[in-house]
């Protein structure tokens, strides 16, 4: 009676605890197999999210050339269809990669995107669409949240390899995973001169194509001296894909000109000092400027669109304002303002009027770097005619093993 | 003892029961679980290649070492490094019993497997060499009249149409329906009104069965010779009655694009120092009294003068099926949701020997907030006289009247084929991920 009663409770035992393990081993296969459903559903959702924003224009269609907030979030250029995105709308968006600049004079925050030392794309918050209304207007605020950045396809690099007499340029041309072999190069090269009462500037025109390894060296007798100054914007061309690269060299690098965009719908943009953005206390120093707007035409020239008050200066510190100047144009274009101090003493920089006109990349939304699990899916995307890659990257802030 | 060995039978046949679900339960890889759409990223680079005409010109020119090794480097610029492809173009065919025949042209890859992961999207390249054709047919070619008269007269300013001036209308609306007739007229100002009013044409064109479309909203541009008496008796509704007269003598279908119809007159000349109540100068308020009277004339009533409104507000309407058919068949998009303010009455229908010709939206009650209406006479059995009255609120979508007019009359559309031998080639553009099986 005894021994039958121990082997009914060791028995009973046993099952229990087996029971109890096998229960958490097929919970565990079950609960596996249900966050990958959810992940592949927030794919699915990745996938369908960026052709949502890539193939409308959104409400109304050229709000990125207003400042109005849209009812409806798209980017697709409205004068076009398919893969084919707005320079302005892309303008618009708050960018996620570089730090906003505050700008004391206005009183505003400015959404930043600055290439290089001297290329600068500002634009106020109040023109600037916030990643919480896009979440708003795509109706997925409080479910989803996301990352979009479009990166241009083809990166032009140029390295100045030898300073003066002759100038020597290195271009390189790389495509997301191939240099670009024979393609087809036009650039232009933008020589300031600082003699006059105004800085002005001259542009010579000139074609090249690459080797095998994508790169070209370009010889320009003309810049003499290791401290002129000058900036060359170079197209490349293969196969439908088209890429632009920058550099410049400046004979005053502490102070010069920031555009600042204003207003979107009026063009105004700003002209600020330096000094007035990197100082609590700015010290007095005034530079002159000459502002010229050029867009390029279909053989790669830049044609100049006149600009009213082109010419002026300004200074530090208070009681010396802004200066204004209004772009009068729906077309992308590049705002080159050249500065001086002295006859020695100068630059240039260099702000596209839509993204395209410099490549420019732009990162939109959240930060997907500590989310838990992120889908991501890629298009290729024109620009205003330049090659880019759209990239989103979403995550899910509902459900089981959410990171917040 | 003997419970013992029966728990641990039991066990092993859960054991045996999880490592045969765990062995059909197979998970799949991280990259089926998250996998990148291939399928449109084939698609936007295959896009983005011919975005210059680079490949449609290639796929031609299969022959051509140079062209080919351009579209391979750029084709492996696009993609990400671990992405491989495999390009192959197609010569489009016709079977003797005329099935359609792929057969491979030309091919390019970086892989000899792409694997079963993969994915494809196709492009149809068209040769430079043949142009595709879209040959709308005119409007009335058939039974005599082919002209399209637009309102654009310098001397005239319009009401509701807010963000538009009629001139500015009436570009949109040449462009888009030019194609459609035999002879489009702009008129140009108030005194070539007068003229086809009075019968004589512009340019030798057929004033029979024209359309007249006015794009000044709900003003009107009167001539300078109808504002006088008896026209500009009862505020000018006396006016609205000859139009309705005349478009009735001729069968013209008269289109009003937004609004009240007939609501003002406009001549800048003429009425210089007037204004519509609203400030618009160079304009005078015929009111109620106007649409009325244009229903008496194209129904040939003797005028008397009736200031009834016989529109109401019904809000949001809907788009019929046949006007979202000939919507995708003409190319031509206006949201499907509009406003109506001013959708009229039917009982026109009635006592002006009206019928519907085509309702572009849906009826509300017994209320019509776009139609086409067709004027036949008590006895007769032929049409004299059409009226397109969009009662939608301001500010107006032109489209609609596009729509409207071509949803009506239906001209065909004589298309290219696509398919036909030689002009184009079938790109299919393969990818897949390096190491998929």
């Amino acid at each position: 009676m005894v021994s039958s009663t121990v082997d009914h409770m060791v028995a009973v035992t046993v099952f229990l605890a087996a029971t109890l393990l096998f229960i958490g081993l097929f919970n565990q296969t079950i609960q596996t197999a249900v966050i990958y459903q959810r992940h592949r559903a927030i794919s699915t959702k990745a996938s369908d999210l960026l052709d949502n924003m890539l193939l409308t224009p959104g409400i109304p269609i050229d709000w990125g050339q207003n400042d109005d907030l849209p009812t409806g979030f798209g980017l697709q250029d409205p004068e076009f269809t398919q893969y084919k995105i707005s320079s302005f709308s892309l303008m618009r968006l708050n960018s996620a990669s570089g730090t906003a600049v505050y700008y004391p004079k206005t009183g505003m925050t400015y959404s930043n995107i600055t290439i290089g030392t001297k290329n600068f794309l500002l634009v106020s918050e109040t023109s600037a669409l916030n990643y919480t209304t896009a979440l708003d207007l795509l109706g997925i605020r409080n479910q989803y949240g996301f990352q979009l950045s479009f990166n241009p396809i083809i990166t032009v690099s140029i390295i100045e390899e030898q300073a003066e007499d002759p100038l020597r340029l290195r271009i390189e041309a790389y495509g997301t995973g191939f240099p670009l072999a024979h393609a087809r190069v036009t650039y232009c090269l933008i020589s300031v001169s600082l003699g006059g009462s105004h800085p002005d500037y001259i542009v010579d025109y000139g074609t090249a194509v690459t080797a095998e390894d994508g790169s070209v060296t370009l010889e320009f007798a003309d810049i003499q001296s290791s401290t002129s100054t000058y900036s060359i914007i170079a197209y490349v061309h293969a196969g439908g894909l088209l890429g632009v690269g920058y550099h410049e060299r400046v004979s005053m690098e502490e102070q010069y000109v920031i555009p600042l965009i204003d207003d979107i719908s009026e063009g105004r943009v700003l002209i600020a000092h330096s000094f007035d953005i990197e100082y609590d206390d700015p010290p007095n120093a005034e530079v002159k400027y000459n502002a010229t707007l050029v867009y390029l035409t279909e053989d790669f020239n830049l044609r100049e669109m006149p600009l009213e008050n082109a010419y002026g200066h300004v200074n530090s510190g208070e009681g010396f304002p802004y200066e204004v100047i209004n772009i009068p144009t729906d077309t992308p274009g590049i705002l080159i303002i050249t500065y001086k101090k002295s006859t020695v003493e100068g630059g240039l920089v260099m702000m596209p009027w839509g993204i395209s006109s410099l490549a420019f990349p732009v990162v939109f939304g959240g930060d997907p770097s500590i989310r838990e699990w992120v889908a991501t899916d890629i298009r290729q995307i024109m620009v205003g005619g330049v090659t880019y890659q759209a990239k989103i990257a979403l995550w899910d802030l509902e459900g089981y093993q959410v990171v917040d | 003892m003997m419970r013992t060995i029966e728990v641990l039978v039991v066990i092993i046949i859960i054991t045996g029961a999880f490592i045969g679900a765990s062995f059909f339960a197979v998970l799949p890889g991280p990259r089926q679980v998250s996998p990148m759409n291939l399928r449109r990223l084939s698609y936007t680079t295959l896009q983005l290649l011919d975005s210059n005409y680079d490949l449609s010109i290639a796929a031609f020119d299969t022959d051509n070492a140079t062209i080919w090794q351009e579209l391979q480097v750029a084709l492996s610029a696009s993609l990400p490094p671990n992405v491989i492809y495999n390009l192959t173009v197609y010569n489009i065919g016709t079977s003797s019993s005329g099935i359609e025949l792929y057969d491979p042209k030309f091919t390019i890859a970086n892989a000899e497997n792409l694997g079963a992961s993969s994915d494809a999207a196709s492009y149809l390249a068209a040769s430079s060499n043949v142009t595709f054709n879209v040959i709308p047919e005119k409007i009335g070619e058939q039974s005599g009249g082919s002209t399209l008269y637009i309102l654009n007269c310098s001397d005239a300013n319009g009401w509701w149409i807010t963000g538009y001036t009629a001139q500015s209308l009436a570009q949109d609306m040449y462009k888009l329906l030019s194609p459609y007739f035999k002879d489009t007229i702009m008129v140009q100002n108030t005194a070539e009104l007068g003229q086809i009013l009075a019968g004589t044409p512009l340019n030798g064109e057929l004033l029979q069965n024209a359309v007249v479309i006015n794009t000044y909203g709900e003003a009107v541009p009167i001539p300078n010779a109808y504002c006088t008496t008896p026209y500009s008796d009862n505020s000018y509704a006396r006016y609205s009655y000859e139009l309705g007269q005349i478009v009735s003598q001729y069968n013209w279908t008269w289109a009003s694009i937004v609004g009240y119809p007939f609501y003002y007159v406009s001549n800048t000349a003429v009425f210089e120092t007037e204004q519509n109540d609203w400030g618009i100068y160079g304009m005078r308020r015929t009111s109620t009294g106007g649409l009325n009277a244009f229903l008496q004339g194209l129904d040939n009533h003797s005028y008397n003068y009736d200031s009834d409104w016989i529109t109401s507000d019904v809000g949001v309407v809907t788009l019929t099926n046949d006007a979202k058919y000939y919507s995708n068949y003409y190319g031509i998009y206006p949201s499907e949701f509009q406003t109506s303010t001013r959708a009229l009455s039917n009982s026109i229908l009635s006592s002006y020997h009206l019928s519907v010709g085509l309702n572009v939206f849906n009826p509300v009650g017994n209320y019509l907030p776009g139609s086409l209406y067709s004027h036949v006479a008590s006895g007769s059995t032929s049409t004299t006289g059409v009226f397109l009255a969009l009662g939608l609120t301001r500010t107006p979508d032109i489209r609609l009247t596009g729509l409207s007019l071509l949803t009506y009359y239906k001209p065909r559309l004589y298309r290219s084929e696509y398919t036909t031998y030689g002009t184009s080639r079938l790109v299919i553009l393969q990818l897949g991920f390096l190491g998929a099986e």
